[in-house]
């Protein structure tokens, strides 16, 4: 029998624009000591730390964690482009649950770079290559950022195939910043008009530039414990993992000359399945939802994904308010990456940690009436994707 | 949309006492047509006579206002019928053959009377009324008629066979009357009607009865009686409120080569493929029935037989496959055939030695080897052209050519493609010859190599011979002669080198095969017999050795001493034949090999390969070809702006095709480099001809285009080449500058001065029509070459590519060559001869595309006066610009509204009015909806899709909506469904 594993502790910094942060050291420690204070441990109880950053030098994780101990424990680094982060929270889960540790510290940060994402090794074998290719079969390439190519190519096939309005993605980004608005730790927290997003330079078809998440710099934490561990530090009712799952690609992404297919749908798809056999519960039973939307047009193939609703209803779903306080799930409360803002590494566990928080019922003004149950998504290409569930009884 | 009247026209209609006839009839009248009632009156059985029932129809219109008078005689009196109307009414416009009766029974049952009487009342009555009216008709250059058939006769029913065949009679019939009458204005149209009438009312049940009443039938009649009506040769469906136009559709069937039996077993085993409708045309004129065949008997079959079908088996390529070699390699190949006996010999050490002080030389014939071995695993691995159907113990090999285009280097990353070359029929064998080239890694050609593979007892199927490749043996002592003993353990050596056949290896394999211990691979002895060659011959220089040949005539067992006699030819190649000195047999004949007279360069710099054309061309660009010429004012550019480089980051290398070069463009290091060859690893490789190249680099083409087009390929990095953009920065003066007065561009469109042939002022005429008749260049689509004697010229019309032309001059991409004397082309072009007659005469000769010769009716086009004020302003001397054709988006936008005239509800389709957005070009934007086309928005277009003058072309030929939208070249707004129809506008242009 699996062992339950508690998320007693999180933590995030304030999101800032590329450089406008402290340096990745800063933010990291900041992020871990935060979530340390919030579970009420001390460093010298971590067995082990997992530290999620894209971009940097090997050991980048030892640099940050060192700013809060030198104990010795092992340190991770892991690397997984958008899905870093929580692809630590699954490592570290992991081992907990398996039996291997009885306290860990997860920690993700990002120190980015203005503008879009590009390559940083190009004497070798794009790790996309793959992916860039079912591109050029299905759009050709153009001068837009890559990923802006991708998840607008997906969102266009998904327009073609369900006459999906213009309003409708521009509308996402409008919640999403509603959302922010009340997030102090956002990037953004000004409200836009859908006439605003529309309105806004076109990266690509039919992404705007308001529809496309930013570049940005911050760090997130949290410490995942043993039900025993808990007991001895006398927690009591702390949110745990209902059901975690990760899948990669499968053949779909490279052989239907899907837009769709290539940016993870199915990883997306799977992943959910997967979370809702493990858990035994279903979309019915969630109330908030954190899912990654890098660009409008994948949180509206991520409501379909995930089963929030179903194939071709997302406008629907959409415009029916289904997404937001008063509607059937509220996603992305935090104002998700299109508003929190989306630092690659930090990513999985600022999500991880808007979720505690509003399991807790302590997300403020952002507060979700009645969470008990809720649902996380973070999608990277490449790829990965993992699914977790939250509970809290 | 204004009321359609027939005020002033008279019309007949037959058989209009009673259902769809009357209800034509009032129809007709209601609207100022005069109308003549037939009818007699009989049962629609086809017996009685009665003038009632026509006598009550005329009342109903006179009492309606109308005008009509009866008539009642019997449609087989058609002259009668059509006297009743012009002494009535002074004229005849309209005629609609309906009358009919049934006399239905299953063909067990039916006697010749019921066959006989159905085929007198349908196609007889038919007949006699129609011949009356056709003349009339024609003389006044206008007539209607509409003729009446039915489902059973397009589908069958049972117990109607005789009516069947008399429905669909009328249908080729009046399919021959539209072509007939065509000319005259005079125009034919078939209905095929479901509507309860007296005919129908014994069969059908009576709530269907009331939904079928012929008040919905006769409004189509009525529109195609009518003179805005164009349509003419269409068969309709028509009844219960439906009405459609039926085609032929036919599958593509299969296509046996022609001058070979067709086996019935055969035709049972493409039989899925005759019948399978999952790709399909629609014919719709007996030319384009004939398309098929002529297509087919232009590929005559090259024969075959139950071993090879050299149809299928000729040309076939194989795919691809990759390996390298390292000087290892090399050396391993080198000692396999005998090289290094003596290790004091420097010349022969540099075979095998990589730390050679001359550097390490391979021999040319390790390609053979390689390229060999390449296929041999492919075969291994199933890799089997189509149409060889004979075992492996059926082959030998009979010959190996060896060429190199360079000399190797000692290490190498190859790719090598096979094909089919040639098959010949040797009689009782065969050959067959796969050519093998082998390319380095830069792309350029290293090696070619054929394989001649004899094929025992597969000829015989009366094939060409092929060359003859005997090489005769000059009457004289050879002029050098090389000694040389092979080892007992010969072929395992050499087998390291990719043969692994156990034939060489293995004493009780090879006794299986009858040999009394292994033998050596035949492939071994040539390579035995070439270094003997380069060292009498050569200097010992393997670099020297530019091709080699020779038929295998005799095994060689390891241990025999190789004899190897040769004779220099004046032109500096070698005879040779190499023996197996013990049994004195003759182990390789018919042998050449050539050698160059001074060792070529290795690499190949571009400036040193010479365009395809004449080489004395170069001489005006002072000796730069215009792709060097830009790539060296890219270099001046980047000296000039180092922060491009900067920014870019990347190192592209082009290669180029016809004529082909390679360069290497460094956007990484420092301030940017360019230089030929292959420079350092590349992100990022670019492969496009010379031409495009050249568009791209000046401006003309956009890199992203010509990569959609796939007229670019690119591989490696494909992000990096979205940094092309650099390209547009550079100035295309600098380029022009570069290329100097030599650029031999050429003005397409431009009218030549006229020549000493008659033809030339035609020829004239031919290009003022063009460039005011740009239209023609989407909807012909070729280019001809006109070859004239008597006297001799020779023209090019050009209307393929765009802007089109036409004037003396030869191409030898033309589409189709006709050959013909020039009286006859003159005889053509004014009309006085047609081009098919003048082809069934044989006074003209065509090859090429046939069909292509087919297009020339537009030649018929062209006004014989603006011919000659183009003439004359041609002679006059005066420069004339030519009349700048309508825009493509104009002529797109024509063609639409052209179809919606000629086919009303066909932008139906669409399922909604959509506008169109041109976002360059003229930037013009109009509406289409299910009427037609019109200027601007439109309140009811729900969707807008914007889009480029090339797209919006490329949709009016073969584009799907659906892959411009996803490429981003067709962006749509508000109502996404209409779009999806867009590839509707398909075959808009040819």
């Amino acid at each position: 029998m699996a062992r339950r594993v508690n998320v007693i502790g999180v933590g995030m910094t304030k999101f800032a624009k590329p450089g406008a942060s402290d340096d990745y050291h800063v933010m990291a420690s900041q992020a871990a000591r935060a979530a340390l204070a919030d579970a009420g441990v001390d460093y010298r109880d971590i067995e082990q730390a997992y530290v999620g950053y894209v971009y940097g030098d090997s050991t980048c994780g030892q640099r940050a964690v060192y700013e809060v101990g030198l104990t010795g424990i092992p340190v991770f680094n892991v690397n997984n482009n958008c899905s870093t982060g929580s692809t630590a929270l699954f490592l570290a889960r992991q081992a907990i649950e398996g039996g291997l540790a009885e306290c860990v510290l997860v920690v993700g940060f990002e120190k980015m770079e203005k503008g879009a994402l590009g390559l940083k090794y190009t004497d070798r074998v794009n790790p996309l290559e793959q992916h860039v290719d079912v591109m050029n079969k299905a759009q050709g390439v153009n001068g837009a950022p890559f990923a802006a190519q991708m998840f607008g190519g997906a969102g266009r096939e998904y327009r073609w195939r369900h006459g999906t309005r213009r309003e409708t993605f521009a509308k996402i980004s409008e919640k999403a910043r509603k959302h922010a608005a009340n997030n102090p730790y956002a990037l953004f927290n000004t409200q836009l008009s859908v006439e605003e997003i529309l309105a806004s330079d076109e990266v690509f078809d039919p992404l705007t530039r308001y529809q496309c998440c930013p570049p940005t710099c911050g760090g997130a934490a949290a410490v995942l414990c043993s039900e025993e561990f808990a007991k001895r530090k006398g927690i009591t009712n702390a949110v745990y993992i209902a059901a975690q799952s990760m899948t990669t690609d499968y053949a779909s992404s490279f052989n239907e000359d899907s837009m769709i297919k290539m940016v993870g749908y199915d990883m997306s798809a799977q992943a959910a399945k997967q979370v809702y056999e493990k858990s035994g519960l279903g979309p019915s039973d969630v109330q908030v939802v954190e899912l990654h939307d890098c660009f409008t047009a994948n949180e509206l193939l991520t409501y379909e994904a995930l089963g929030l609703c179903k194939e071709g209803e997302a406008e629907k779903f959409i415009w029916d308010g289904d997404n937001t306080y008063g509607g059937r799930f509220v996603t992305n409360p935090s104002g998700g990456l299109l508003s929190k803002g989306h630092p690659l590494g930090a990513t999985g566990l600022a999500q991880c940690t808007e979720l505690v928080w509003q399991l807790r019922g302590t997300a403020d003004k952002r507060q979700v009436a009645g969470a008990r149950v809720a649902l996380q998504h973070n999608l990277g290409l490449g790829g990965a994707c993992v699914v977790t569930m939250y509970r809290r009884d | 949309m204004s009321e359609l009247r027939y005020d002033g026209r008279v019309a007949i209609v037959t058989g209009a006492g009673n259902g769809l006839g009357r209800s034509h009839a009032l129809l007709l009248a209601s609207r100022g047509c005069k109308v003549v009632v037939n009818d007699l009156g009989g049962a629609h059985t086809g017996g009685g006579k009665s003038s009632e029932a026509a006598d009550r129809v005329v009342s109903e219109i006179k009492a309606a206002g109308g005008e009509a008078v009866a008539n009642y005689d019997s449609v087989e009196d058609g002259v009668a019928i059509v006297k009743s109307a012009t002494d009535a009414f002074g004229r005849l416009d309209i005629v609609i053959n309906n009358a009919g009766i049934l006399r239905d029974t299953s063909f067990q049952k039916m006697s010749e009377q019921d066959w006989d009487l159905i085929y007198r009342v349908h196609v007889l009555g038919a007949y006699r009324v129609t011949a009356a009216a056709w003349n009339l008709m024609r003389d006044q250059g206008y007539g209607r008629l509409i003729f009446t058939a039915s489902a059973a006769g397009i589908y069958g029913n049972f117990g109607q066979a005789n009516y069947a065949m008399a429905k669909l009679g009328l249908v080729g019939f009046a399919n021959t009357l539209a072509i007939e009458g065509k000319k005259k204005n005079v125009l034919v149209n078939t209905i095929a009607p479901i509507a309860g009438s007296r005919m129908t009312e014994t069969v059908l049940p009576k709530e269907l009865l009331d939904a079928l009443e012929p008040g919905y039938v006769s409004p189509l009649v009525a529109f195609l009686a009518h003179e805005s009506c164009e349509e003419t040769g269409s068969l309709f469906e028509v009844g219960g409120g439906v009405m459609n136009k039926l085609r032929w559709e036919r599958t593509v069937g299969k296509s046996f080569p022609v001058g070979r039996p067709i086996a019935i077993e055969q035709v049972k085993s493409s039989f899925a493929k005759i019948t399978d409708f999952s790709k399909s045309t629609h014919p719709t004129t007996i030319q384009d029935s004939l398309t098929a065949v002529l297509d087919n008997v232009q590929k005559p079959s090259k024969g075959g037989n139950e071993f090879i079908d050299v149809d299928q088996a000729l040309g076939f390529e194989f795919p691809k496959v990759r390996s390298s070699y390292d000087s290892r390699d090399v050396a391993l190949y080198a000692l396999g055939v005998g090289a290094g006996r003596d290790p004091m010999d420097a010349s022969e050490l540099a075979q095998v030695y990589e730390a050679a002080s001359e550097g390490m030389r391979p021999l040319p014939t390790m390609t053979a080897a390689i390229a060999v071995g390449q296929i041999m695993k492919a075969a291994m691995e199933g890799v089997q052209a189509p149409g060889m159907n004979y075992g492996l113990d059926r082959i030998l090999h009979g010959e190996q050519y060896t060429k190199v285009i360079r000399p190797l280097p000692p290490e190498a990353k190859l790719e090598h493609r096979a094909k089919i070359k040639d098959i010949w029929d040797k009689g009782k064998g065969a050959v067959v010859v796969t050519e093998i080239k082998t390319y380095d890694d830069s792309g350029s050609l290293l090696a070619i190599n054929e394989v001649n593979t004899f094929v025992r007892g597969a000829g015989g199927w009366g094939g060409e011979r092929g060359p003859n490749t005997d090489i005769a043996i000059p009457e004289r002592a050879p002029d050098f002669v090389v000694e040389e003993k092979t080892d007992e353990g010969q072929a395992l050596l050499y087998r390291l080198s990719g043969d692994i056949n156990p034939l060489h290896a293995d004493p009780g394999f090879a006794a299986a095969f009858g040999f009394n211990r292994p033998i050596l691979h035949g492939l071994c002895t040539f390579g035995f017999a070439a270094r003997h060659v380069v060292k009498a011959a050569a200097n010992n220089d393997p670099r020297l050795l530019s091709s080699i040949r020779a038929r295998f005539a005799d095994p060689v067992i390891p241990g025999e001493t190789l004899v190897t006699e040769g004779w220099r030819r004046d032109d500096g190649s070698v005879v040779f034949r190499c023996k197996a000195k013990e049994r004195d047999k003759v182990v390789l004949t018919n042998a050449v090999a050539e050698l160059h007279k001074e060792v070529p360069k290795a690499s190949v710099a571009p400036s040193e390969s010479k365009p395809a054309t004449s080489p004395g061309a170069s001489k005006s660009t002072e000796g730069m070809r215009p792709t060097e010429a830009v790539f060296s004012a890219m270099g001046e550019f980047l000296a000039e702006n180092p922060a491009i480089a900067k920014g870019v980051g990347k190192v592209y290398l082009f290669k180029i095709t016809g004529p082909d070069s390679v360069w290497t463009v460094d956007l990484k290091n420092g301030a940017g480099s360019v230089s030929a060859g292959v420079k350092g690893a590349a992100d990022c490789t670019l492969e496009l001809t010379d031409t495009d190249w050249m568009a791209m680099a000046s401006g003309a083409a956009d890199p992203m285009k010509l990569y959609l087009s796939k007229q670019l390929k690119i591989s490696g990095d494909l992000m990096a080449s979205q940094k092309l953009d650099f390209l547009k920065k550079i100035d295309p003066e600098k380029v022009k500058a570069k290329l100097g007065d030599g650029n031999p561009a050429t003005s397409p469109g431009a009218t030549q001065s006229a020549p000493e042939s008659p033809a030339g002022d035609v020829f004239i005429g031919i290009a003022d029509w063009i460039a005011k008749n740009p239209e023609a260049i989407g909807r012909v689509g070729k280019k001809f070459l006109f070859v004239l004697t008597d006297p001799s010229a020779s023209f090019v019309i050009d209307v393929k590519n765009a802007p089109g032309s036409a004037g003396p001059g030869a191409a030898s991409d033309a589409d189709c060559t006709l050959t013909l004397a020039t009286e006859d082309f003159m005889a053509m072009t004014s009309g006085k001869a047609d081009p098919q007659q003048l082809y069934f005469g044989k006074k003209l000769a065509i090859t090429g595309d046939l069909m292509a010769s087919q297009k020339l009716s537009f030649l018929k086009k062209i006004d014989p006066e603006q011919a000659r004020a183009a003439v004359a302003r041609a002679k006059g001397g005066a420069v004339t610009e030519s009349a700048k054709g309508p825009s493509k988006s104009a002529q797109v936008r024509a063609a639409i509204a052209a179809k919606i005239t000629a086919h009303p509800g066909w932008s139906a389709e669409l399922g909604g009015a959509v506008t169109f957005a041109l976002s360059d070009g003229d930037k013009s934007v109009f509406t289409v909806d299910d009427k037609g086309v019109s200027e601007g928005r439109a309140e009811h277009a729900k969707t807008t899709v914007t889009l480029g003058e090339d797209a919006l072309w490329a949709l009016a030929k073969d584009a799907k909506s659906a892959a411009l939208y996803q490429h981003g070249e067709l962006r749509v707004d508000g109502l996404v469904g209409p779009a999806h129809k867009l590839s509707l506008l398909n075959g808009l242009l040819a």
